[in-house]
């Protein structure tokens, strides 16, 4: 029977073109104006790193002293000092744990074919590129040694590798940083990242950096911070060693904690590491505090979407609503010009099941062709979107989810819409109908 | 085949309360053909509806083939339309989108008839009513005479024992209507029961069971029996 409600759905719609061609389109606006907004709020709240995203922990300890304030929600520092992810860095404990800073170069070659431009750049330790799950196109990681020494090695993007070396596997080439030549020693591939999400200073939605390099260079190169500086007391900081030495927080760290035993025993070694620096006069504190939070916790709490955004979300379903009831109207108009046919039918043999069902079979139709089409006006949406900032350019598309979700929430709405129509239409006494036609 | 006893059919608005049947009394049986009679208004079609399941009742008991009619729930009652009765309309009431061979089928549909039987028995009913080649063609193609003899062949199909018409034969000229009448005799000579609303006396004379509705009620009841006329007031 499904198959023959179809068919005669789609006779309805030849039936009344012009009638059937607005619902479609108020489903199609409705449905591609939600998709819009409902796939940017999707890309943007998905999980970057679903396969590991719970045992990725951002580090943060309450450096301020009693009385401080900070502006986020729980009263913590964003970031760690330079002089504390220091010493997290070279803990004796297991697992693996990345400090890191983003600053930025001018780049070359020794060669006047390219020009020269700015690259930005994260200062990082090697656990960085197996922590975040990035894979290598040629080359790798530098070593422990390399990153002891400070020694002068970088890793690129396979874009920049392209830009660069025109693709060919660049280990063992030099580049120039600033005035410092750096030998490529990894080409990692494409990272398609849409929320940076390991470094959130800057705008959750930038790029990633084009140059990875050892952390142990902003020391030897006096490297300052393209991102965030902030401190909570006056402090003369004449010198860059000042400057590392400070209570400033500037160094994003990360620990990648498996297991809760693992993430148990962490916990305790960040409170014995606050307790012995109180011991050398700092976290002057009753209360140690520190907090571990997983990349989804840290994106929640760093408001990657913003109300803004769940507003937009919000309203577009409001219009979709809106949509729905001029639908609702134009299907009470068409379902009930219909009441003679379906007294017909249900004198012939039909329950009123079987026709509410029929008129619900002709709703999800209308839903299904509206939502088509509506993915299509989406796809509009997001480039426009997409055009409008360079950081929408990742996030305006929709995945596979969104592609399914599109027809679906079109046909749910569609059939919630038609339900009192169709409601209406199959209890309608056929005798009057009968007579009367 | 069809019992009534004492149905009663009100209709309620806010200002009036209108007794279309009162304690209407009736018993058709199998095989009959009843010539349903009476003025405007006095409840031939009331009588008819209730008949065929399309309007419920307020009060009394009707039987059809031995089924307590008011115990069923909707989906019961359109089964059993489905299954024994089958409709004539004085509009014909084809539904327009579909050609004959797809208004035959609606009610093989319903009833979830295979394909290929539907097939032979559209075939065989549009043979009957001499339109077999025309099965591909739409109501409006046809004139009333013919839509009228689809609209029979719908009833057909389904191989219904019992034949609701209401004026069949009201909307089509003096040939068309004794054509469909001879059509309606040739059924009931097949053996299916038809109980047939008329103004037209002369066409109620050729049923051989004749029954009068004044006022909701069984007015008068007359059996043709050749040329003999007997009459009588009760209605079984």
């Amino acid at each position: 029977m499904f198959i023959h409600y179809l068919d005669l759905s789609w006779r309805s719609f030849k039936r009344t073109p012009l009638v059937s061609f607005l619902m479609v389109l108020a489903i199609a606006i409705g449905i591609g104006i939600t998709m819009t907004s409902l796939s940017v709020y999707h890309m943007m709240s998905a999980d970057p790193i679903p396969e590991k995203s719970s045992q990725l922990y951002s580090v943060q300890l309450q450096t301020m002293d009693d009385g401080s304030t900070w502006w986020t929600e729980d009263n913590m520092p964003l970031q760690l000092t330079y002089q504390d992810a220091e010493n997290l860095l070279n803990a004796p404990t297991s697992e693996k744990k990345v400090a890191m800073m983003r600053t930025g170069f001018s780049v070359y070659l020794d060669s006047d074919k390219i020009k020269p431009f700015i690259g930005n750049a994260r200062m990082t330790t090697p656990d960085f590129f197996s922590m975040f799950n990035l894979s290598f196109l040629y080359g790798g990681a530098w070593s422990k040694e390399q990153e002891d020494s400070a020694a002068p090695v970088v890793v690129i993007t396979q874009e920049i590798n392209d830009k660069l070396f025109a693709g060919k596997n660049s280990v063992g080439e030099l580049i120039y940083l600033d005035d410092t030549s750096y030998q490529v020693v990894g080409v990692i591939n494409h990272w398609p990242l849409n929320i940076k999400y390991y470094d959130l200073n800057n705008g959750a939605f930038n790029q990633v950096e084009e140059l990875f390099m050892p952390f142990s260079l902003i020391k030897a190169k006096e490297l300052v911070s393209w991102g965030n500086s902030n401190g909570w007391k006056h402090e003369n900081t004449p010198t860059f060693a000042d400057k590392l030495q400070s209570e400033q927080v500037w160094i994003q760290f990360w620990a990648e904690l498996n297991t809760l035993e693992q993430k148990q025993a962490y916990q305790n070694y960040l409170l014995a590491y606050m307790q012995e620096q109180q011991k050398r006069g700092r976290f002057n504190r009753k209360e140690l505090e520190y907090k571990l939070r997983d990349v989804n916790q840290w994106m929640q709490y760093n408001n990657v979407v913003t109300e803004d955004n769940k507003i937009l979300v919000g309203l577009s379903f409001m219009f979709l609503g809106v949509c729905l009831a001029n639908i609702l109207g134009l299907l009470l108009a068409k379902f009930l010009r219909r009441a003679p046919e379906v007294g017909v039918r249900r004198a012939l043999g039909a329950s009123k099941r079987q026709i509410f069902l029929q008129h619900l079979v002709e709703v999800a139709m209308l839903g299904f062709i509206g939502g088509m089409l509506g993915i299509v006006l989406a796809q509009l949406g997001l480039m426009g979107v997409g055009q409008s900032y360079d950081y929408y350019e990742n996030l305006a598309t929709m995945d596979l989810t969104m592609l399914l979700s599109a027809p679906l929430i079109a046909i749910t709405t569609c059939i919630l819409a038609g339900l009192y129509p169709a409601w209406l239409v199959c209890k309608t006494n056929p005798a009057i109908y009968l007579k009367s036609q | 085949m069809l019992q009534m006893n004492n149905v009663s059919k009100v209709y309620q608005t806010e200002m009036v309360q209108t007794h279309a049947l009162r304690d209407f009394n009736l018993q058709v049986n199998e095989g009959e053909f009843i010539a349903v009679t009476g003025p405007s208004g006095s409840g031939k079609t009331t009588f008819l509806n209730i008949a065929g399941m399309l309007e419920p009742f307020n009060e009394g008991e009707y039987l059809l083939d031995g089924v307590n009619v008011g115990s069923l729930n909707d989906n019961q009652r359109a089964d059993l339309r489905n299954q024994k009765i089958g409709f004539i309309f004085q509009g014909f009431n084809l539904i327009p989108d579909l050609n004959l061979y797809e208004n035959i089928e609606v009610p093989l549909r319903y009833r979830g008839i295979k394909a290929n039987e539907r097939k032979r028995r559209i075939e065989q009913c549009l043979e009957q009513v001499g339109l077999a080649s025309r099965a591909k063609h739409l109501p409006q193609q046809l004139s009333g005479g013919q839509q009228q003899r689809v609209a029979i062949a719908r009833a057909l199909a389904g191989k219904p024992r019992f034949l609701l018409a209401d004026e069949p034969t009201g909307n089509l000229d003096s040939l068309m209507a004794r054509q469909v009448m001879e059509l309606l005799e040739q059924i009931n000579r097949d053996g299916a029961t038809i109980v047939m609303v008329t103004h037209d006396s002369e066409l109620a004379r050729r049923a051989p069971r004749n029954i009068q509705v004044v006022d909701g009620q069984l007015a008068d009841f007359t059996l043709y029996q050749g040329a003999q006329t007997i009459k009588t007031a009760s209605g079984v």
